[in-house]
């Protein structure tokens, strides 16, 4: 009789209680995965992919990038306003103006076609394709 | 028998009719190039692709750096002007305008640098010697991006420029105050 009890509670322990180990890799393989998704999404949706200079495509300029800017001298929010720190603030910021507006950044055209060595004038010939 | 014959015919001649339409659907949707291009785009693949893995790479670069100055204009030296000009009481509804609107360009310079560069990767990822047309199309989407990307770099310089027109007006407005403080 007692033997009997004993197998049917037996039959009652659920599967996640003969299989602890498992289930316990199991959620946490899920839990991972769904942080490691979380987070590759907001990496890659707030911009950060493309200022990540760590990625494989980007070693050989890795080493050009700015570190950090100590050169750039900032200007105290702190004090009073007279010609003189008027004067200061105007070479501070033509300084670095110049040095802004000295690179036309991302000017010129090197993905047209004629650049990218593609092009030909499209629809010039009868025998096109789709 | 003959009705069949006549139901499969018809029923050929719609399903013939309705591939036609969704094809012609789909060709609007690319660029049209004739052959010759085609042949180029193959033939140049490997070259174009290394072309445009060393511009990704070129131009992550100037993104890290320019917008690195760029945030360093605003922070560094803008942000902390206009504080210094509020706490002295002065009126900088000039200064804080043009601040407003290149905080608006750098977000947008930020957002289109993102665009383009996604535009880029999807065309690097395109398998040019297999899907020339469709290769063709992504590098004209990410040329259009990158124009819009310079834009906003003219724009920023832009309103550098106005900072400092700004600037100017600002001592002249205020020459009275200042010639104060000095006293």
């Amino acid at each position: 009789m007692e033997k009997s009890t004993n197998t049917k509670k037996e039959v009652k322990i659920s599967f996640i209680n003969r299989h602890k180990f498992a289930t316990m890799l199991g959620m946490s393989v899920f839990a991972t995965s769904l942080l490691v998704f979380i987070s590759m999404s907001m990496y890659n949706s707030s911009g950060a992919a493309q200022l990540d200079l760590s990625r494989p495509g980007y070693i050989s300029v890795r080493n050009k990038a700015v570190k950090n800017d100590e050169d750039f001298q900032g200007f105290s929010s702190i004090g009073d306003i007279n010609q003189k720190t008027i004067s200061e603030f105007q070479a501070l910021f033509t300084k670095q103006a110049n040095k802004i507006k000295s690179v036309d950044a991302f000017g010129g055209d090197p993905l047209s076609p004629e650049s990218l060595g593609i092009g030909v004038t499209p629809s010039d010939s009868s025998d096109t394709n789709q | 028998m003959n009705i069949h014959k006549r139901m499969i015919i018809f029923s050929l001649i719609l399903v013939a009719c309705f591939s036609a339409l969704s094809f012609l659907n789909v060709s609007a949707q690319n660029t049209v190039i004739n052959s010759q291009q085609t042949e180029q785009i193959r033939s140049n693949c490997a070259s174009t692709k290394n072309t445009l893995n060393q511009l990704h790479a070129s131009d992550a670069l100037l993104r890290v750096n320019r917008g690195q100055a760029y945030e360093s204009v605003l922070t560094k030296l803008l942000d902390k002007f206009n504080s210094r000009v509020s706490n002295n009481k002065m009126s900088n509804a000039g200064l804080t305008s043009v601040t407003n609107d290149y905080v608006t360009a750098l977000d947008t310079f930020r957002l289109d640098y993102k665009t383009y560069e996604e535009h880029l990767s999807a065309a690097i990822d395109i398998d040019c010697s297999k899907e020339p047309v469709t290769f063709y199309d992504a590098v004209l989407l990410a040329r259009t991006e990158r124009d819009k990307v310079h834009t906003d770099v003219i724009r920023l310089n832009q309103l550098i420029d106005k900072y400092q027109v700004s600037l100017n007006q600002f001592g002249d407005d205020n020459k009275a105050a200042i010639k104060g403080i000095n006293k």
